[in-house]
């Protein structure tokens, strides 16, 4: 029995980095341009579909489609901000509105070239590590391994870049790093644009596991905005917290509890949360 | 009232047109604009973004028409606990958000993961509900035509008369309460809430009013809706039944009586219009929220009535 | 006792904004409060409206321990503010600002037939509409009355902010800093309207910079350094009382 929960922990813990990264995305975009950006999600279906595009159908190496479906996110995220997001900086229900009204044009697009079936990769990195009784596919393992690479790095470089504490003094005080020559204008078209990157690189490695529909990017948002919330919207570091913690309580949830209200548990948490401890869990800001 | 002046034309519109196409249009016209007029009261005007009144909708529907076959009772009839029941969940769920204080971002996020929890529900209590496959309602409401006695409502002119009458009485309320105090009050708690309350408004208690109030013009809606279609289903309590709503009264203008219709007219109209897929469809109405939201932030109906200088 | 107010203070994190201060006011008084900037008058305001909660301590009104009590409460207690930067319901007319601020007076013209009506009756209407048209005179604001209070000089905004208040029948009335950013019509104006406020019985708190102003019309003078309190007494005492002095070197004679 404990194997069986320890399994599921295990996957928890992938599936909540997953929701980490998008939570690091939603986290993000809200503290420097004042928004919760909805359509992340649909930049990781826009990174998971360009991977298996580009991986089964143009024949390309793996690791190369991963890095150009992160550019082909990152510069979606580009055209968006350009067109919509750079109008509604600040004014959270503009932002939130515009940004339900592109995911039906993303999703729509998707439905379009891809169509509503499914699609799997075909295997990227097969096989598998046993511990002890326990076995979990490589592909998953590295997948965790770069997420936890990729939001480790982003909070070094906010921690000791020039760039990453100018990020910081904008998110505390906008009027104060405009005044030190902050550029910051095109510190929020670079975060937004970071959002999305990070979005796709997520849907990038989701794709080499899980298999892909359109309609992904609207879950994984939801996750994304309850991790945030759950640590803290404004909380980086909390972020990558809040997705496994969600993640694990929704594998364990699926253990005892009927398999139809997993994405209940996740709800009900965030429900609680918002109530009593209305900060987050690690406290983020208001 | 201008907008007094078109009743007249659109009741007598049945025996003028025979097109079932434009009064079914009109049809859905209405019972979506009484959803958006629900949604513009708490939006509109208090200013709360709740994303619970898709779920009040589709429980409009479900509750009626179980109250309806569990116990052989009327159309009528079955409303009153159907709208007990939207009382009472409008009154746990606003009262967990207001009383916490949750401000805009997180109030829309919380009513959204109630309304989610509902459609769960709803969708996975099969033995009462039917799961994803849906609820035939074969049943239709009744009224009492002197001369005629009691008459079914069936048929495309007799829903298009209820439907607009329905609207009719829905817009006269809406109209007293936001003309009143109560709608000042409301304005007031939009513009400047810690104002108001030092003003001595209890902003709980009129927050609660108008989220409430949304949710039961809301489920008057469903009700007629499932009624009308035939159909209940688990759709019509999703979140994207809310976004149709706030796309429609965003469209129309929020700051006018007749906005929220205007916009579920040209947002029900338009796949007649022009001939869609289910995808460019779905894409075609987030470019025009988009739109909407960048270009005419007071809607078509602000647009028109700035064209005529009328303030 | 009218207001009393016990060892109260307020913690911010690590700031301590307003640190035991303890003061009474007693009815029919107009108490003047001073200090430098940061010494914690608008956050002391701001506790005795409810708009914050106190860290520690307490305030009494009229006996009762109103500490912590929601601002509309306290409000419908009797306790209203007005604000240093002036608060308005952006797009409103000055006329419907004030007709607002009415909703506590016409809870009480109504009494419990309120929660039947939705439209109130003609008699409590005209009666509501009578007193706004008073209010509005008294404040210089009458031609304004439908203009959008957007469009206001920053002088009108803040008289406006006074109207507002005096639509709610205060029985104590505290002011911040009604007089910055006046010019001296204006402020003659003002004090025309605090000379009216003190015949109708209203008891007055007013914070201000201009220590002249203040002396003028308080009956008593707080001084306020650091959060603390640190005078207490008529125009006189507290002016010239050396801790006072020193927190305002070189503004003993502050003006206009």
């Amino acid at each position: 029995m404990t194997q069986v929960i320890l399994g599921q922990v295990l996957n928890g813990i992938i599936v909540g980095t997953l929701y980490g990264i998008i939570a690091l995305g939603v986290t993000l975009t809200f503290g420097i341009t004042g928004i919760v950006n909805f359509a992340l999600g649909q930049f990781m279906m826009i990174g998971a579909y360009a991977a298996w595009h580009l991986t089964d159908v143009a024949h390309l190496p793996y690791p190369l489609s991963v890095a150009l479906a992160v550019l082909i996110a990152g510069l979606a995220g580009f055209l968006s901000d350009r067109a919509l997001f750079q109008f509604t900086r600040n004014n959270l229900v503009n932002g939130l509105l515009v940004s339900i009204g592109l995911i039906s044009v993303i999703e729509s697009a998707a439905l379009l070239l891809y169509t509503a079936t499914p699609k799997n990769m075909d295997f990227v990195l097969s096989g598998s590590w046993t511990l002890g009784a326990i076995t979990i596919s490589r592909m998953k393992v590295v997948t965790f391994a770069v997420l936890l690479a990729v939001i480790a790095l982003t909070w070094l470089a906010l921690a000791n870049t020039w760039l990453g504490r100018a990020t910081r003094a904008y998110a505390q005080n906008p009027e104060a790093a405009m005044l030190m020559g902050v550029k910051t204008e095109m510190l929020q078209v670079g975060v937004s644009v970071y959002s999305c990157a990070l979005a796709g690189i997520g849907g990038a490695l989701y794709a080499g596991i899980y298999s892909l529909e359109p309609s992904m990017g609207a879950l994984f948002i939801l996750k994304g905005v309850e991790a945030a919330i759950l640590a803290g919207v404004g909380n980086l570091a909390g972020a990558l917290v809040g997705g496994i913690i969600l993640g694990i309580t929704e594998s364990i949830g699926a253990l005892f509890l009927p398999t139809a209200f997993r994405d209940a548990y996740g709800l009900v948490f965030l429900v609680a949360i918002l109530l009593f401890r209305p900060s987050g869990l690690f406290g983020g800001q208001k | 009232m201008s907008a007094a002046w078109l009743l007249l034309p659109l009741y007598l519109l049945p025996l003028v047109s025979h097109s079932e196409v434009l009064l079914t249009i009109l049809i859905f016209t209405y019972i979506l604009g009484i959803l958006a007029i629900g949604f513009n009261i708490v939006f509109g005007y208090a200013g709360q973004l709740t994303m619970f009144h898709g779920a009040a909708f589709g429980i409009g529907g479900y509750a009626t028409f179980l109250m309806l076959s569990k116990f052989g009772i009327s159309f009528w009839l079955a409303m009153l606990p159907m709208f007990a029941v939207i009382l009472l969940l409008s009154m746990m769920v606003g009262w967990v958000c207001f009383k916490f204080r949750l401000r805009e971002f997180y109030f829309a996020v919380v009513t959204l993961a109630f309304a989610e929890l509902i459609r769960l529900v709803v969708l996975n209590w099969n033995d009462v509900t039917n799961g994803t496959l849906g609820l035939l309602v074969l049943d239709k409401p009744t009224i009492w035509w002197p001369g005629r006695g009691v008459v079914k409502i069936d048929g495309t002119v007799p829903w298009y008369l209820l439907t607009l009458t329905a609207l009719c009485a829905v817009t006269i309320v809406s109209q007293l309460i936001v003309r009143s105090w109560i709608g000042r009050n409301f304005a007031a708690i939009r513009l400047n809430e810690e104002l108001a309350q030092t003003l001595g408004i209890n902003t709980f208690r009129y927050k609660m009013l108008a989220f409430t109030l949304s949710n039961l013009f809301a489920a008057l809606a469903g009700a007629l809706f499932g009624f009308y279609s035939n159909y209940i289903e688990p759709a019509q309590l999703s979140i994207t039944q809310s976004l149709d709503a706030i796309a429609m009264v965003l469209l129309g203008g929020m700051g006018s009586i007749l906005g929220p219709v205007v916009g579920a007219f040209l947002l029900t109209g338009l796949p007649h219009v022009i001939e869609f897929s289910a995808e460019l469809r779905a894409a075609t109405y987030g470019a025009i929220l988009i739109l909407v939201i960048l270009l005419m932030p007071r809607g078509v109906v602000g647009l028109f009535l700035r064209w005529r200088h009328v303030s | 006792m009218f207001l009393k107010v016990d060892a109260l203070s307020k913690r911010f994190g690590g700031l301590v904004a307003v640190s035991a201060v303890s003061l009474h006011i007693e009815e029919g008084e107009i108490v003047g409060i001073l200090g430098p900037n940061g010494s914690g008058k608008t956050t002391l305001l701001n506790l005795l409206a409810g708009l914050l909660a106190p860290s520690s301590g307490a305030i009494l009104w009229q006996g009762r321990d109103i500490s912590g009590t929601k601002p509309d409460l306290i409000a419908a207690l009797g306790i209203v503010k007005t604000f240093q930067n002036p608060q308005l319901f952006a797009e409103l007319s000055v006329l419907e600002h004030v007709m607002i601020a009415g909703h506590l007076a016409l809870k009480r013209l109504l009494g419990f037939a309120r929660s039947k009506t939705i439209f109130a009756p003609k008699p409590a209407r005209q009666e509501l509409e009578a007193r706004a048209s008073r209010v509005l005179r008294l404040c210089r604001l009458s031609q304004e009355a439908h203009r959008p209070a957007a469009e206001l000089s920053y002088g009108e905004e803040k008289m406006l902010g006074v109207a507002m208040a005096m639509m709610c029948e205060p029985k104590l009335l505290l002011l911040d800093e009604p007089a910055s950013g006046l010019g001296q019509a204006e402020i003659g104006n003002l004090g025309a309207v605090l000379r009216d406020l003190r015949e109708h019985g209203t008891t007055l708190c007013i914070i201000d910079h201009k220590v002249a102003f203040l002396a003028e019309f308080a009956h008593r003078l707080i001084a306020l350094q650091n959060g603390s309190k640190i005078a207490d007494g008529t125009a006189q005492e507290v002016l010239g009382n050396p801790s006072v002095i020193t927190a305002y070197l070189g503004r003993q004679h502050a003006g206009a």
